[in-house]
């Protein structure tokens, strides 16, 4: 099954590339909005519906309550946790380098938000970071799964109420898409401020 | 720099959320093959914004190991913390 996937983000990856640079004038909003924001938004409903049947995972859910609100917070400290050592590693700003993790993996805001703060390099790193952190939540939903039900929720920070959150259902289960959706959720909402809070301190 | 689409995205989930309570009692979804194609057209669509994004590949060669070994620590931390939580409160 990964396989697929992984193939279909290979040749989306090519496709956009080369028609990004080799045929002018292609209606990109056509794929990168229409399509993307179609097909979430048909996933998003099969899987309330998938979950809405399923007796069991919404017994599951039950009694979770704010516990739920726990998940975003630990993953939060966890990514900013990241982007220290990372930094102690590769002997980089502190405060920089914890302000590229704190994106959550989302890195169409990282990106730019931190080339605007902390100029060029920082915002490359942040491009990079994020996006791979999304990249390995998609490549290892397979492995991680084994670890834990909710690691892979834990690795796709923000991107689990959207980008990542159908393969991780795929893979965990129903009863994993309230907490994947509402962490990946919380997690979007704060990205904004930790980034720029954090970078600031810089 | 929220965007509305973001926020929309809550519809689609409660609507199908709603509608799966009203189907119970019929249990005929079996979806998985139609969902699988969906699945591969957004990762498709999010791999083609990736590629049309040259600022995103050009910051690859550069920042790549860094970056790499950063989103690894990222997950890995996140990874860790819900374990530990999970391990104490039994989410």
């Amino acid at each position: 099954m990964i396989k697929y996937i992984l193939i279909a983000l290979a040749v989306g990856v090519a496709g956009g590339y080369v028609v990004n640079n080799f045929a002018a004038g292609f209606p990109f909003g056509w794929v990168t909005d229409y399509l993307f924001n179609a097909s979430l938004f048909v996933l998003l409903f099969v899987m309330g519906l998938a979950f809405g049947i399923d007796e069991e995972a919404v017994a599951k859910l039950k009694g979770t309550g704010f516990k739920v609100l726990v998940v975003p917070f630990v993953v939060a400290l966890g990514s900013i946790l990241g982007g220290l050592v990372g930094g102690l590693i590769f002997r980089l700003d502190l405060f920089g380098s914890m302000a590229v993790t704190a994106g959550f993996g989302w890195y169409t805001l990282a990106g730019p938000l931190l080339t605007q703060i902390l100029g060029t390099q920082w915002g490359a790193l942040g491009f990079a970071t994020n996006f791979l952190r999304e990249l390995l939540t998609i490549v290892t939903v397979s492995l991680l799964v084994r670890v834990d039900k909710y690691a892979p929720v834990a690795a796709g920070g923000a991107t689990t109420m959207d980008t990542t959150l159908p393969v991780i259902v795929r893979y965990c289960g129903s009863d994993v898409l309230i907490t994947a959706f509402s962490s990946g959720f919380a997690l979007s909402m704060a990205a904004p401020f930790t980034v720029l809070a954090i970078a600031s301190v810089k | 720099m929220l965007s509305l689409t973001m926020l929309l995205l809550v519809v689609p989930l409660a609507v199908g959320i709603v509608s799966g309570f009203v189907l119970r009692e019929r249990k005929v979804v079996n979806l998985g093959r139609v969902t699988f194609g969906v699945i591969l057209v957004l990762i498709f669509s999010l791999g083609f914004t990736i590629g049309s994004n040259n600022d995103l590949l050009a910051s690859l060669p550069t920042v790549g190991l860094s970056a790499f070994v950063m989103a690894v620590l990222a997950i890995g931390f996140s990874v860790l913390f819900v374990v530990l939580v999970r391990r104490k409160v039994k989410l």
